[in-house]
């Protein structure tokens, strides 16, 4: 019964979203926002919750992942309902939006949820090929391109992942067969794989599928380019809930992979993380516009989030991963405000708001930016400290000490690249340019005090104490 | 000795795909290319006795060697394909290219074939047909064969699915197919408003 | 030795017979009105009693070459393996060797349609020169990795070998192999994909650009070579890569092989039917594939031992 009621709302948008009439612009999402209450419902059950044998498990990592991403895909809805007064769009666009939006929905329940590596790249191919028409529904060349180029390169990064898979289920299928796909299992029975390196080598390359999937180090300014092309609301999708999907099946993965080489899998995404920090912060130096600088940073978040997790921070991880999915799709929802009058001007971006809205929009962006780059009471400032703090105690059990300090201190001076430049850019938004006015809807008001709620929620006792006890 | 034989056609039909330069020849090679695979599938079922690849086998010829191409083929004639395709990399690269890959992956996938029983060389085989399918993908600057090179380098997954772990759980490879199909739809649109907008 | 003997001048015979065969099949599949099978010998008997005229400018060399091209074919029908069981053989004769002799006579044919001075000969020269040089490695290798596979070097031992002790192990190399000694057989042989045999367009042609000079018997000579140069290729194809059907009794085995050579002239005259000819510049990316297939197919072997 539960799956059905929590794909239920995604079906009813898919439906709806064929109806050609006036209706359907309030219907659509009305059943966008439904598809919150079924996650609650299965986050007030008691974990873990079999939803459909093993296949598909709520645990408490996969319905935490499940809440933020529902709460960012109402952000998104909210941000929708007036994407027509900043940009054109026709009427049928936005029923194929919704349409693909509901599969793409779909897609990412059942990677999310899935107990089972197979189902889990199946969700996760049916959300990044979803995702491809909703690139398009800017109708303009760049968007064609970049929608193709997801294509091509998701299609190769989605495979990668794939082949990791199959060498890892190959690696397992001796000693537990056809169940050699099941997470839990798999977890289990780590320690008996009869061929590690197999597994090994899978994991790698599933990793490097994922993480060039995020943006990592070969394809840094993929994503970036393909946010730039799209509509807004889509760029938030990408770095609030996508990426969330597939940010999911690394933890799940890494979590394998810790009980069988500790130390190779530290070294690997430590290595790969370090070293797309690193480029990113120089290109992020040198970022232009808003949606490369959002995106950029989103990157240098998921590459904390994956570091953090490996170093045994799961709590920082999670944390920081819950505030990346809040504050990456609010920042990337006011950039339509922000970018209203041209897309290079950074100088007044943050100028010439009249009315109680304005004075509330501006104040909630300039806090969202400040807080992406974990100045407190940023939940990132505290994800951040107790990660480097995990990343130390690792340490401590080996005898490298001395290179762990020398990467933080490395870590931290890349941060501070990054940091350095927010400010600037804040500054310049704030303080120079000219003023002119812009004009701030109510929807996107309400998606960014949503978000700032969240946010604040996730600093209070009770759900830090609940992140705490995920893992 | 069957399975070798289709087997080594498979390598086969992706090279000669490699070198071709008009689009319906470089679709029938890869209709033929999942036409072996099927037949492979087919064989190593009844082998096993796997009702589960059989039926994937089926499907396989079904969808990937007649339906996809038919498509593909229809898709050419509405939207009106560049139909010569010229490679990127000049043949005579290519001619030292494809040896150096099919060498280097034969080595590369030599520690994983000491790991797996029974069909090793065919892990050898479909990890340098993935990397020649990305060379596919990678020589030509039009879209078909870049799709071509996608659904091939699907094609070498599957093999190494059907050699590496005989069969996959029958659920997966039933989405995976879903997800095929998912993406050829979301081809036709993207081909769709291509036609429309100017 | 007689068997040997005899199997040698059965080949001889049977050379014209089959590319009238090919072309009797082309003009069938065209809905024209076949030629008959034995218009190669008549050519041949026509042309021996034709004038022979030599060009004002031609050398020494034009009255050297024609045999010069006939003769080393004509050795290396005598290191094809064997046809029956218990016949005689030559089995040292390896890749090299056949290659070599089969390189010595198209050079001997090159010099001659530049010996004739006219513009047509150079140029058909040069274009069968590019094709010799992006053959020759290909065949090399060939030939090579499926004597490897038999466990002999030499070709005459390797098709005895295989016909005993078929390589199912090495299905795929074995494969890879034949596809490129196909390919090979119709670009040595100046069949459709890469040179048309039937015309005379000065764009296209390769092999009748270099003997349009020549006249009478040496022409009768140029033919037979180039009809025996076919029966050479079909016939190491036949014993290397369909070496079934040995072990029957004497005229049971040469039968069979009749048929297996003729199978292939019918699949050469199938494909030629059905295919185009390439541009002269698009003719690498077929020797190209050949010269993949059988690399790989030497990969295969030794790497994977698939």
């Amino acid at each position: 019964m539960m799956p059905l009621l929590l794909v239920l709302p995604a079906l009813i948008m898919f439906i709806v979203s064929f109806i050609q009439s006036e209706k359907a612009k309030f219907l659509l999402p009305l059943t966008s926002f439904a598809i919150l209450l079924p996650i609650v419902k299965l986050f007030m059950l008691p974990k873990p919750y079999a939803l459909l044998g093993s296949y598909l498990v709520a645990d408490r990592l996969d319905t935490y992942i499940l809440l933020v991403s529902s709460l960012v895909g109402i952000g998104v809805t909210l941000a929708l309902l007036t994407l027509d007064k900043h940009v054109k769009v026709s009427a049928s666009a936005y029923r194929r939006f919704y349409r693909f939006f509901a599969i793409f929905w779909i897609g990412l329940s059942i990677s999310i949820l899935s107990n089972n590596m197979g189902l889990y790249w199946i969700g996760l191919e049916l959300a990044t090929l979803s995702t491809v028409y909703m690139i398009k529904t800017n109708h303009t060349k760049a968007a064609h391109k970049e929608a193709w180029n997801y294509m091509i390169v998701g299609a190769i990064a989605i495979s990668l992942v794939l082949f990791g898979i199959i060498l890892m289920y190959a690696s397992a299928k001796p000693i537990l067969g056809e169940d050699a796909m099941r997470f839990d299992l798999l977890l289990s029975h780590a320690k008996e794989i009869p061929s590690p390196f197999l597994f090994e080598m899978g994991f790698a390359i599933a990793t490097v599928g994922m993480f060039v999937k995020m943006g990592f180090f070969p394809m840094n300014l993929w994503l970036a380019n393909i946010e730039r092309a799209s509509f807004y609301p889509v760029a938030a999708l990408f770095s609030g809930i996508l990426e969330s999907a597939v940010i999911i099946g690394f933890f799940r993965f890494s979590q394998i992979a810790m009980e069988i080489n500790y130390t190779h899998l530290f070294g690997f995404v430590f290595a790969y993380t370090l070293l797309t920090i690193f480029i990113v912060s120089f290109l992020l130096f040198r970022a232009k516009d808003f949606m490369r600088l959002f995106s950029l940073s989103g990157v240098e978040h998921m590459a904390l989030i994956a570091l953090f997790w490996v170093s045994g921070g799961t709590f920082a991880a999670l944390l920081h991963f819950g505030a990346h999915a809040f504050l990456k799709p609010a920042l990337f929802l006011s950039t339509g405000v922000l970018e209203s009058r041209g897309k290079y001007r950074i100088a007044g971006a943050l100028r010439g708001y009249k009315g109680k809205k304005g004075q509330l929009f501006w104040i909630l962006v300039s806090l969202f930016i400040l807080a992406i780059i974990s100045l407190p009471p940023s939940p990132m400032f505290f994800s951040e400290l107790y990660g480097f703090g995990a990343m130390i105690e690792t340490a401590k059990q080996s005898d490298h000490m001395l290179a762990m300090i020398g990467a933080i201190l490395l870590l931290l001076m890349l941060l501070s690249v990054i940091f350095y430049r927010f400010v600037a850019i804040y500054q310049s938004m704030k303080y120079e340019g000219e003023e002119e006015e812009k004009r701030v809807y109510p929807s996107e008001l309400f998606a960014l005090v949503m978000f700032a709620l969240c946010l604040a929620a996730l600093l209070i006792p009770a759900s830090l104490d609940y992140l705490r006890s995920i893992v | 000795m069957g399975v070798d034989f289709l087997i080594g056609l498979f390598l086969a039909t992706l090279i000669v795909a490699l070198f071709t330069s008009r689009l319906y020849r470089l679709i029938l090679w890869y209709s033929m290319n999942s036409l072996t695979l099927g037949i492979l599938a087919l064989l190593i079922g009844e082998e096993l006795h796997d009702k589960a690849m059989l039926i994937t086998g089926i499907v396989t010829i079904l969808i990937k060697a007649i339906g996809i191409p038919y498509m593909l083929k229809s898709f050419s004639h509405r939207f009106h394909f560049v139909r010569q395709i010229q490679s990127e990399i000049k043949v005579q690269h290519a001619i030292i290219l494809i040896p150096a890959i099919l060498v280097f992956t034969f080595y590369l996938a030599e520690p994983i074939t000491h790991m797996i029983h029974g069909n090793a060389n065919y892990v050898a085989i479909s990890i340098s047909s993935l990397f020649l399918s990305l060379l596919l993908m990678m020589e030509h600057r039009n879209v078909a064969p870049k799709i071509i090179g996608f659904l091939s380098m699907e094609n070498a997954l599957f093999l190494l699915g059907i050699t590496a772990t005989e069969g996959m759980p029958m659920l997966v490879e039933l989405g995976i197919f879903f997800d095929l199909l998912m993406a050829i739809v979301v081809m036709n649109l993207l081909f769709h408003k291509e036609e429309v907008t100017p | 030795m007689i068997m040997y003997l005899l199997t040698i001048i059965l080949l001889l015979l049977i050379a014209p017979l089959l590319l009238s065969f090919i072309k009797a099949v082309k003009m069938w599949l065209l809905y024209k009105k076949p030629v008959s099978l034995f218009q190669g010998y008549r050519n041949f008997a026509k042309l021996m009693h034709k004038e022979t005229l030599i060009s004002q400018e031609a050398s020494q060399i034009t009255r050297i070459a024609p045999f010069l091209v006939l003769s080393p074919l004509l050795v290396t029908l005598f290191f094809l393996p064997p046809v029956v069981a218990g016949a005689f053989y030559v089995s040292f004769v390896d890749a090299f060797t056949i290659t070599g002799l089969i390189t010595l006579s198209t050079f001997f044919l090159m010099l001659l349609g530049l010996d004739s001075a006219s513009a047509f000969g150079g140029m058909g020269s040069s274009r069968e020169a590019f094709i010799a040089a992006l053959v020759e490695p290909a065949m090399v290798l060939t030939v090579f990795s499926v004597s490897m596979m038999s466990g002999d070097l030499g070709v005459g031992q390797a098709g005895v070998n295989l016909a005993a002790h078929f390589p199912e192990a090495h299905m795929a190399s074995f494969l890879f192999a034949a596809i490129s000694f196909f390919i090979l057989l119709l670009a040595e042989n100046g069949r459709i994909p890469v040179d048309n045999p039937e015309t005379h367009l000065e764009l296209t042609m390769v092999h009748e650009a270099m003997i349009l000079d020549i006249t009478g018997v040496y022409l009768a000579i140029i033919e037979t070579a180039a009809s025996v140069k076919f029966v050479i290729f079909a016939s190491l194809f036949a014993s290397l890569f369909l070496p079934f059907g040995l072990q029957f009794a004497a005229p049971v085995a040469a039968a069979l092989f009749l048929v297996k050579l003729f199978a292939i002239a019918a699949t050469v005259a199938f494909l030629e039917v059905n295919t185009a000819k390439l541009r002269l510049f698009k003719v690498p990316n077929l020797l190209g594939i050949a010269i993949v297939f059988a690399f790989l197919s030497l990969i295969t072997f030794y790497v994977l031992g698939a």
